[in-house]
């Protein structure tokens, strides 16, 4: 009984209430100044995770770079002419100037090394110093370029349209400001060259950038639909701020308490408020419990209590769901998610302590004139929606058995939907089509190798063994089979650099374009390749005992799915040609992989958990397994159906997608408690007087209402969310629209019909 | 007009100091070439390079190197390298011929298909040997092709230096401008520092050891580092000879393949 006491205690002390409320946020506001950010979606994973630190080591080993941004040239005439050469060549200049660029290591037309014979001079030394005079020249460096495996499809397309400069980034530079230099350092060069900035460090730092601004723009735009929403529904500018209120008092503690804990806000915090905003929604059933009191009643207090009554339960229940929806996330393995979950998690449960103190203290305020104008329409019988919500009830009381067997039918076309559901992830796919970084990708792609980067490493049980004709042979295999994958567009190797020395010395015969035959050929080929060349050419594909040997994988897609194909095929090779060497893969493609399953199994996890924990609450909440597995069935309907969709529309099963599973269940389920808690009180009220059937439509038509009322209030200030420009954004909008408005509408046709076909088994104590 | 005559004589002064200044800067440079590059009419080493990464593994080169003045200091040499490891170029030889106002010419041998070959050497700043010197480094930069101003005196690890900055007439080089500290004694550079194009100090060379040999001052271990990479290279002289009669005619093809064991051992 006391949060009845809670309510009357502010009931008769609105003012108190309602002060104490904005000193609590105020002091949680004190937070927001030690605000600290962290826009990178790869801290997602832990420094000490496991695939972090065999990458470091694979980086450190070989001489590698974390992030390299690929800025891609093309000219439809051909790009080996003076002018777009000289641009080559100023644009290469300035960019190794740009802080956070390795300029040591960028490899372009003017810096990356040839191994050339001229007469019977052997040369090692940048591809293009200077930008070549006259045709002759020109045509000598086309055909340079076209003869050496190591630079086509690399920084030279076969149509010669396309050439790249790869740049790759210092620790810890961040991609999307070199990525934004770059774009200004072309902006200088007009002609009929265009530009395309690509690479994962861009498609990653752009996204999180992007993700924070829009967070920033959307909370706002979401409050102030759901604010002209409830006015709609409402009429009165009072009791959408009396909505709106706590709402932003959720939010401005939730997010104060994560900055006062010392969390930055990452990009999944920085989602928090959209749902907290959404999740206030749950109290717009006291708004519409409290309209249909108040036009029976015409007592203002009398009202509010009685409001409380009849909601307070299902809404302690509802609140604790999604509360154990969110807070599932935190057996996450991830920081930011875990502190997403804890947070979202301390919010509702707020909300659940603001809708039996603050909501009814702002109650008080209201005009009693006001109400009595605004409540006339709220008649069961008489109002248009609750009439709508009437016919939609009967449906399911009237014909259970059909209603029923079009689910069983609907579930079974989802069954089969779920069943082609496609675990991918692919961040470059996260920017809309037209975009400039997708738009930037697909060029790159198509021209060259690819702009996904994988390492392949192969390691020997001694010293000097990568040095051996056999090593190199079978390094040179694993290469072909390698790119016999669709998506892999280029490999190279140390290998490569071996067979190039080995045809330069020998008079540029094609013949020599192979594997040599001794052990001493190669070791001293590989010096002489030393002697001149820069120490990373080599370092990045052998390390320093020749024991480990650098594979590089050039992939034309970010595909998660294409990196997986990538190890197997590696498997297939290592288990078809045995030999003391071990494969392993690294670089930034393979940690996208790990990175999208760990998330992915995380979210699973989640899922699962909430899954059992909100069955547990059902059974609490109801006293009875039999309710709490009636209650259930919206929301497994609710999230097999919409599954079932993603798997129809061939949409992947992607990160932002697996997180949304984990959510939606705490929320989905809340209207199915709202329901049958309210069917029972009313059974509990008429004591059994009136038939069930008639409970049932009384149900659909009155809370009902606040059922819809909800849903569209929650739907509408997710709307927003599909206007994004980021496409994770539009999935998680689309989703939660439609699983809210699903699940409504499962709430009011089917549990009616489910109940009154179990009626005999349900009912069979009662 | 008092004012005007007192700032005249002023600026000339100034002007006058400069011009010394800068004459004095040319005149280090070239002591300091001769000392550290020209020393001796002939000179015999046994050198060890040791290259470390950042995390401290290595890779070790060995090998003999003889040199030639065939003029006057800053004028023509020859080298001649022999290498003894990493152990599979053993018998590897490679030959330079150094004009100062020219490229160079270089060969090299590689035994294992018994050919020589010439290398092409248009490019100075590449690396000696996958090492962090440069050929540059190793058998020194025309003095013509910087323009050298002399910033300051001060004593660095013990030894009274001129400090003299060095900017590149071309902006070809791989750096902006590099500072260097030359003993006034010896003339040795005792440390050389290199900054990259942003103006950030990023190639730093310094004389770990500098011990007479047959009355001339030679530095005997120095170390290269990078700063960026953290790769750093050490390069540790021993049994060095000077003026003990290398012949002109070892500088060639023919010795390349068969260097006479006196000469490389």
């Amino acid at each position: 009984m006391r949060k009845f006491s809670l309510v009357e205690f502010s009931v008769d002390h609105p003012r108190l209430v309602v002060a104490l409320a904005v000193i609590v946020t105020l002091l949680f506001m004190t937070q927001f100044p030690k605000i600290t950010t962290d826009t990178n979606p790869k801290n997602m994973l832990p420094a000490t995770s496991d695939v972090r630190v065999s990458n470091d080591e694979v980086e450190k080993t070989f001489g590698l770079y974390e992030d390299t941004i690929v800025l891609g040239i093309v000219n439809e005439k051909g790009i080996l002419n003076r002018t777009t050469l000289g641009r080559i060549q100023r644009i290469t200049n300035e960019v190794v100037r740009i802080k956070g660029v390795a300029a040591r290591d960028v490899a372009g037309f003017t810096t990356i090394d040839n191994v050339t014979a001229e007469g019977d001079t052997l040369r090692v030394a940048p591809l293009m110093a200077k930008v070549p005079e006259g045709a002759a020249g020109i045509e000598r460096l086309r055909k340079t370029l076209h003869e050496n495996h190591l630079f086509v499809d690399r920084i030279i397309s076969k149509d010669d349209t396309t050439t790249a400069i790869y740049v790759p980034l210092e620790k810890d530079a961040n991609g999307k400001e070199i990525a934004d230099r770059i774009r200004e350092i072309v902006k200088f060069e007009q002609g009929e060259e265009r530009y395309h900035v690509a690479g994962d460090p861009v498609a990653r730092d752009t996204f999180g950038a992007e993700m924070f601004k829009l967070m920033g723009i959307f909370s706002p735009i979401a409050g102030m639909i759901m604010f002209a929403v409830s006015f709609f529904m409402f009429r009165s500018l009072f009791l959408s701020a009396s909505i709106m209120a706590p709402a932003m008092m959720i939010i401005i503690c939730s997010m104060g308490l994560l900055i006062g804990l010392g969390f930055p806000v990452h990009i999944m915090s920085s989602m928090a408020p959209v749902f907290l905003m959404a999740i206030a929604t749950d109290s717009i059933h006291i708004f519409n419990e409290f309209y249909f009191r108040f036009h029976e009643k015409h007592d203002k207090k009398a009202a509010i209590l009685e409001t409380m009554r009849a909601v307070g339960k299902p809404l302690i229940y509802t609140d604790i769901t999604t509360a154990v929806g969110f807070a599932s996330l935190m057996l996450a393995n991830i920081i930011p998610v875990k502190v997403f979950g804890f947070g979202v998690a301390f919010g509702t449960m707020l909300l659940l302590l603001l809708s039996f103190c603050l909501i009814p203290a702002l109650l008080t305020f209201i005009r009693v004139d006001k109400v009595e104008r605004l409540t006339a329409a709220e008649e069961t019988a008489t109002s248009k929606t609750s009439r709508f919500l009437m016919i939609l009830g009967r449906v399911g009381v009237r014909r259970p058995g059909a209603t029923i067997l079009t689910g069983v039918v609907l579930v079974l076309l989802a069954v089969l939907g779920v069943s082609r559901i496609h675990v991918n992830n692919n961040m470059v796919e996260w920017f809309k089509a037209g975009s400039d970084i997708r738009g930037a990708d697909q060029a790159l792609n198509a021209a060259l190798g690819g702009t996904s980067l994988a390492y392949v490493v192969a390691q020997a049980q001694e010293d000097d063994f990568m040095k051996s004709p056999e090593a190199m042979r079978y390094l040179e295999g694993l290469q072909r089979h390698l790119e016999k994958l669709p998506m892999v567009g280029k490999t190279f190797s140390v290998v490569d650099y071996v067979k190039r020395i080995n045809r330069v010395l020998h008079d540029d015969d094609p013949a020599f374009d192979a594997v040599p035959e001794t052990k001493e050929m190669i070791g001293q080929y590989i010096f002489l390749f030393s002697m001149s060349a820069k120490p990373s050419d080599l370092d990045n594909v052998v390390d320093y005992p020749f024991r480990k040997a650098n594979i590089w994988v050039q992939m034309k897609t970010w595909d998660v799915q294409a990196t997986r194909d990538l190890i197997k095929a590696m498997d297939e090779y290592a288990l078809a040609h045995p030999m003391p060497i071990t494969l392993k893969p690294a670089g930034t493609a393979y940690f996208n992989l790990v990175w999208n399953d760990e998330v992915l199994w995380d979210m699973v996890k989640g899922f699962l958990a909430a899954l059992v924990m909100v069955f547990v609450i059902l059974i609490f909440n109801f006293r009875s397994v039999k309710w709490a597995m009636v209650s259930y069935v919206p929301l497994l309907f609710t999230i097999l159906l919409l599954y079932g969709v993603i798997g129809f529309m061939g949409k992947d099963f992607d990160m932002p997608i697996s997180v949304l599973s984990c959510l939606s269940l705490g929320m989905a389920v809340d209207f199915a408690i709202h329901f049958v808690s309210r069917l029972q009180l009313r059974r509990a009220e008429t004591g059994g007087a009136e038939p069930l059937a008639d409970s049932l439509v009384w149900t659909a038509a009155r809370p009902g209402k606040g059922i819809l009322r909800n849903a569209i209030l929650f739907a509408a200030a997710f709307s927003v969310m599909i206007f994004a420009p980021l496409t994770p954004y539009v999935t998680v909008g689309a989703f939660i629209v439609s699983m809210m408005l699903l699940s409504a509408v499962m709430t009011i046709i089917y549990l009616p019909a489910l109940i009154i076909l179990l009626q005999n088994w349900l009912f069979k104590e009662v | 007009m008092k004012r005007i005559w007192a700032i005249t004589m002023m600026t000339i002064c100034l002007l006058a100091a400069t011009e010394a200044f800068a004459a004095s800067a040319m005149e280090v440079m070239k002591n300091s070439q001769a000392a550290f590059l020209y020393q001796g009419k002939d000179f015999k080493v046994r050198v060890l390079m040791r290259l470390v990464s950042r995390d401290g593994r290595e890779r070790i080169r060995e090998m003999t190197m003889l040199r030639i003045n065939t003029g006057e200091a800053g004028g023509d040499q020859k080298y001649f390298i022999y290498f003894f490891k990493p152990a599979d170029v053993k018998d590897m030889t490679f030959m330079v011929h150094k004009y100062p106002a020219r490229d160079d010419d270089r060969w090299i041998f590689v035994p294992a298909i018994n050919m020589v070959r010439r290398i092409a050497a248009q490019d100075k700043r590449s690396s000696f040997v996958g090492s962090d010197f440069t050929y540059e480094d190793v058998s020194g930069r025309d003095i013509e092709d910087d323009a050298h101003e002399l910033l300051r005196e001060e004593s660095s690890n013990g030894r009274d230096c001129f400090v003299v900055k060095s900017t590149p007439r071309a902006g070809d080089a791989d750096y902006l401008h590099r500072l260097s500290w030359i003993d006034k004694t010896t003339f040795l550079p005792v440390k050389e520092e290199y900054y990259d194009q942003k103006g950030e100090l990023y190639r730093l060379f310094t004389a770990e050891e500098i011990k007479e040999v047959d009355g001339l001052p030679t530095i005997t271990r120095r170390m290269m580092k990078n700063l960026q990479s953290g790769h750093a290279t050490e390069v540790t002289y021993t049994r060095v000879e000077y003026n003990i009669g290398i012949e002109d005619a070892l500088f060639s093809e023919r010795f390349m393949r068969q260097p006479p064991k006196k000469w490389t051992e």
